[in-house]
């Protein structure tokens, strides 16, 4: 054996070991420093534990905030990609009862750093989330409160923006278009019907019994004629009160549903007044003609 | 409410001339700039592009400012009207708080007869106060009704 061949061996050997010194230590710094990674790799802003969350910008989000959505909230395997802090089917679940169910958009993009091609996201998001469901340590649950609450904030902040461009767009349509509401041809038969019967009442009923009973019995039939007529599209306002409930943490299903229930209490309470009032004048007219005629 | 806006902010508004002057050159502008051929006058396509764009501009500026001065007025016209309703139906029910609209027997409208009845306390009596709000409601009704027919 040449004594050159052995230094060569010795010194393949070192940089060998060295290069595996080194492969270690990367791989190292990459599984302590994982967090971080995520971080960068969906979008926010790495600015330490300074801010605490509190200063981070995400861009403007690419998803649409649905106040029409009628199914109950759940991880529906249509649904598009979903951001990676959204527990699908994961422990976190119960957050979701407390984030926000209009979300099912994409992970928010980075303006600021060059944000990874979205393959890679959702490889990482997903390695990440069995790292999370395997390896579950009593001291990740300490550490994964904060987190949720930063996500929920993130959110909530998410939901804020795109709220506000919504009502800065929905205003100047208000004050651009029409104050009135759309022609429905089941409220003009709802008005028509309320003073035919305030009439007819005043007629023949009202000496036997009290006039809000067929008012009531009339209110009932509407309920079951409504199904029979065409159904206008109630345009959902996102107006500053939605916005509010929306923000405070309401569900947009129990919001919609409310709404609902207050614009149908509406329309009884229009039909009562307009009966109501039918109701009265024809009484006073009565009256007139009855101290007219001798 | 909103076509009295409008009227009284055309009234304050004399400009109104000004910007039709403006629309009435740029269009002349406009026209004499298709006539001219941009390879042979240039300078002159160029003098015109500049003038017309500076007219834009200026035009631009007025109407954003008639439009910032239309939506202050209708918000004044909007407040001053409600506060003489609410005026008006504040004085109504102090002037007549006692007296009932009309009297009905009782019994026909049970069982909400004091509710109706409120602030007089006479039974079967319509107070000032429910008949303030069925008529607000119903002359609500009427508009909407007339203005969507007419929208037809």
């Amino acid at each position: 054996m040449d004594p050159g061949d052995t230094t060569s061996e010795e010194k393949t050997g070192s940089s060998m070991s060295a290069a595996q010194r080194r492969a270690e230590m990367r791989r190292r710094k990459l599984l302590l420093n994982s967090e971080d990674r995520l971080n960068r790799i969906v979008g926010y802003a790495k600015n330490g534990s300074d801010n605490n969350g509190s200063s981070r910008r995400p861009a403007e989000p690419r998803f649409h905030l649905d106040l029409d959505r009628t199914e109950p909230w759940s991880s529906s395997p249509s649904s598009q990609r979903s951001s990676p802090f959204l527990p699908e089917s994961s422990g976190l679940s119960s957050v979701s009862h407390t984030a926000t169910p209009e979300r099912r958009g994409s992970p928010l993009p980075d303006c600021s750093e060059p944000a990874a091609p979205p393959s890679a996201v959702e490889d990482d998001v997903g390695g990440l989330r069995q790292r999370l469901k395997g390896e579950r340590a009593p001291s990740d649950d300490i550490s994964g409160s904060p987190r949720r609450g930063l996500q929920k904030y993130l959110s909530r902040f998410d939901d804020a923006m795109k709220l506000r461009g919504q009502l800065a767009s929905e205003k100047p349509a208000q004050d651009g278009g029409s104050e009135t509401e759309e022609f429905d041809p089941f409220r003009v038969f709802r008005l028509v019907g309320s003073i035919l019967l305030a009439v007819f009442v005043r007629m023949f009923v009202c000496k036997y019994l009290s006039i809000f009973a067929p008012f009531l019995t009339l209110e009932l039939a509407y309920m079951g004629l409504s199904k029979y007529f065409p159904k206008v599209e109630k345009k959902t306002k996102t107006t500053v009160l939605t916005a509010a409930l929306l923000l405070s943490g309401i569900p947009a299903e129990v919001i919609n549903r409310s709404m609902d229930t207050y614009r149908r209490m509406g329309d009884v309470f229009s039909d009562l007044c307009i009966y109501f009032f039918t109701f009265i004048l024809c009484h006073e007219i009565l009256l007139l003609f009855g101290s007219e005629t001798p | 409410m909103t076509v009295m806006a409008r009227r009284l902010s055309r009234m304050i508004q004399k400009d109104a001339e000004q910007e039709s002057e403006m629309r009435t050159e740029i269009h002349e502008m406009k026209k004499e700039q298709s006539s001219i051929s941009m390879m042979d006058e240039f300078a002159k396509y160029a003098r015109l592009e500049r003038k017309i764009n500076k007219t834009t501009d200026k035009l631009k500026t007025h109407v954003k400012s008639r439009t910032a001065q239309q939506a202050k007025v209708k918000w004044v016209v909007n407040i001053v009207f409600y506060i003489l309703q609410a005026a008006l139906m504040v004085s109504l029910i102090w002037k007549y708080y006692s007296d009932p609209v009309t009297v009905v027997p009782s019994r026909w409208i049970a069982p909400v007869e004091r509710l109706v009845a409120f602030p007089t306390g006479v039974p079967g009596g319509v107070g000032i106060t429910c008949w303030l709000v069925v008529c607000n409601k119903v002359v609500t009704l009427g508009f909407n009704v007339f203005s969507q027919r007419s929208q037809l």
